[in-house]
């Protein structure tokens, strides 16, 4: 599946990959262990943000959850 | 506005049904949705986890359809919240969409959770909320809107039915 920014697809990939094997072996299980997603999630994230500036994707109003997560810079 | 509901039983435990929902994209039967992204994610401090994701689509709208909704843009985006609760066995994901809203609203929801009755397999209830606006056609419209939900939500059933069986041959295939 591609990233709504093309040149975001490789990291989303990635992240997708850790994502999918955390939920699955450790989240699920109940293991609430350190994440180890978030670096992966943090390289997507930075392309991913700027990818819907450019396009003008209007996504303001979305509340950014998680308070074990960083708010993205602006 | 039409209110459109539905209900669907999957034959497999809870945990294999969300696992798949996921991992929904890309399947066979969603052709349309072309981009998936992760906005944010995270836990609450009940456990449960939060993740707010962007969807696109791409329907392939001819030029004057374009014209007359007054969009350049080829492809509409949805965006989409999804709470899952390990300890209650409940995944809710509530999405909309964010673009074409001055023509139309559509606001989904769905539930999956092990079945009551029998918590060897999961059931699945949707709804969705669809208003057309400032359009005097908008009843025929609205109506023919959830007629095309309950054949997407086939689709979408048949999307979460193949992706668990893909990961199974993949599983037994090692």
């Amino acid at each position: 599946m591609n990233s709504v920014g093309e040149s975001c697809t490789d990291l989303k990939r990635d992240y997708d990959q850790c994502f999918n094997r955390w939920f699955a072996e450790k989240f699920l299980k109940g293991d609430r262990s350190e994440d180890p997603c978030t670096e992966t999630f943090r390289k997507y994230q930075r392309c991913v943000q700027k990818a819907i500036k450019e396009k003008d994707i209007p996504v303001d109003g979305v509340e950014f959850m998680g308070p074990n997560k960083d708010k993205p810079e602006s | 506005m039409k209110i459109w509901s539905t209900e669907h039983i999957f034959s497999y435990p809870w945990e294999t049904v969300i696992k798949a929902a996921m991992r929904k994209y890309p399947n066979p039967m969603n052709p349309n949705v072309v981009g998936v992204d992760v906005l944010d994610r995270g836990l609450d401090t009940e456990g449960r986890l939060h993740s707010h994701r962007l969807l696109s689509t791409e329907w392939g709208l001819p030029a004057i359809v374009r014209a007359i909704l007054g969009t350049n843009h080829t492809q509409t985006y949805v965006k989409e919240h999804s709470i899952v609760d390990p300890e209650e066995k409940k995944m809710e994901l509530c999405s909309t969409n964010i673009t074409l809203t001055n023509f139309i609203s559509v606001d989904e929801r769905l539930l999956y959770r092990p079945h009551p009755e029998n918590p060897e397999v999961t059931i699945l209830t949707q709804e969705a909320i669809i208003t057309v606006k400032g359009v005097s056609l908008s009843s025929y419209l609205e109506g023919m809107m959830a007629r095309r939900m309950s054949a997407n939500a086939r689709k979408g059933w048949d999307a979460i039915e193949w992706i668990i069986q893909n990961s199974e041959r993949e599983r037994t295939s090692l």
